[in-house]
């Protein structure tokens, strides 16, 4: 079976990551990714982008006087 | 000369680095699932509104404090601003679609309106940054025996992510925060931008190759990873 171009795997590896592709697209990325060891740090790369961003979403929440804020404002509009 | 011993050694590790990767390429995590409530919400009068929108609390603190570049005060007055404007309009919501999105919406509305002085932001060209995008290929290439992906962002601290971050167009800023903050769709930020969906994705793209660019010459500059001698091309 023929693997898909480096240049198509790259332009689509965002797409992978976010889980954009369509299944069969996201298997022909996934099975180039696997053989190809020039294309593979590439998405190593962006993973660890998404990992940390993901990370990042992850360590903030809101302060709690904010919370205790909205939760006032919210409580006294009630009728 | 090979031998033949030598050459089914050759091709074993070569499946065991082919195994090894087939675990390591799979698919992406799922998207965020609405965070489980605290017990510290009040119980409010607005059916539902207590269980669909209180959980996204955070994330609507996440996306006000970007959209404000890290201003906490302004950031914390959108989201109180939000969360009342979602109550009075509660009756418009349709229960059981996407509340973080609608939120996300609400709250950049009242940015857009209330917080940011009108500007031509639009009218930027996107092209002023249209890198190469070959560009960064170059971050990932490196000697063999590091690890230079974990390396680089290992090093980064959440400020200076955040400053690259606010650092962004408007424009690109709004993506980046939309997709990677706030986990949106492509679908779901096209809807909520109004802009059509390979306009998110060209400017995700270049958001993201951007910020990429700055984080790599401050970890550089910083001594934190040092620059590839040379870049290879891709194969084919």
């Amino acid at each position: 079976m023929r693997m898909i171009p480096c240049q198509d795997v790259l332009a689509r590896l965002w797409d992978y990551l976010d889980g954009e592709l369509t299944p069969r697209e996201a298997n022909d990325v996934r099975r180039h990714l696997e053989l190809c060891s020039k294309c593979y740090p590439h998405f190593d790369f962006q993973r660890a982008h998404a990992q940390f961003m993901r990370g990042l979403r992850e360590r903030q929440a809101a302060p709690d006087a904010l919370r205790r804020a909205v939760f006032a404002v919210l409580a006294e509009r009630e009728p | 000369m090979t031998t033949q011993a030598e050459l089914w050694s050759r091709i074993n590790m070569a499946w065991a680095v082919i195994a090894r990767r087939r675990n390591d390429v799979g698919p992406p995590p799922p998207r965020e699932a609405p965070p489980a409530p605290r017990g510290d919400e009040p119980s409010i009068s607005l059916p539902g509104f207590t269980e669909e929108v209180l959980p996204w609390l955070d994330a609507v603190y996440r996306f006000a404090l970007r959209l404000t570049k890290g201003d906490a005060s302004t950031a914390e007055d959108l989201v109180q601003d939000t969360m009342l404007r979602a109550a009075r309009f509660w009756s418009q919501y349709t229960r059981g679609t996407n509340a973080k999105a609608w939120l996300f919406t609400i709250c950049r509305r009242v940015y857009l309106q209330d917080v940011r002085r009108p500007r031509h932001w639009r009218e930027r060209s996107e092209n002023a940054l249209d890198l190469d995008v070959e560009e960064l290929a170059g971050l990932a290439q490196v000697p063999q025996d590091r690890d230079p992906e974990q390396e680089f962002f290992h090093h980064l601290l959440d400020d200076e992510v955040l400053q690259a971050i606010d650092a962004l167009p408007d424009e690109f800023r709004e993506v980046l925060i939309l997709s990677d903050l706030g986990d949106l769709r492509y679908d779901e930020i096209a809807h909520l931008l109004e802009i059509p969906k390979g306009t998110v994705k060209s400017r995700l793209s270049r958001a993201r190759r951007q910020m990429q660019e700055s984080l790599w010459d401050y970890a550089v500059a910083a001594g934190y990873v040092s620059a590839p001698a040379d870049q290879e091309t891709p194969c084919e």
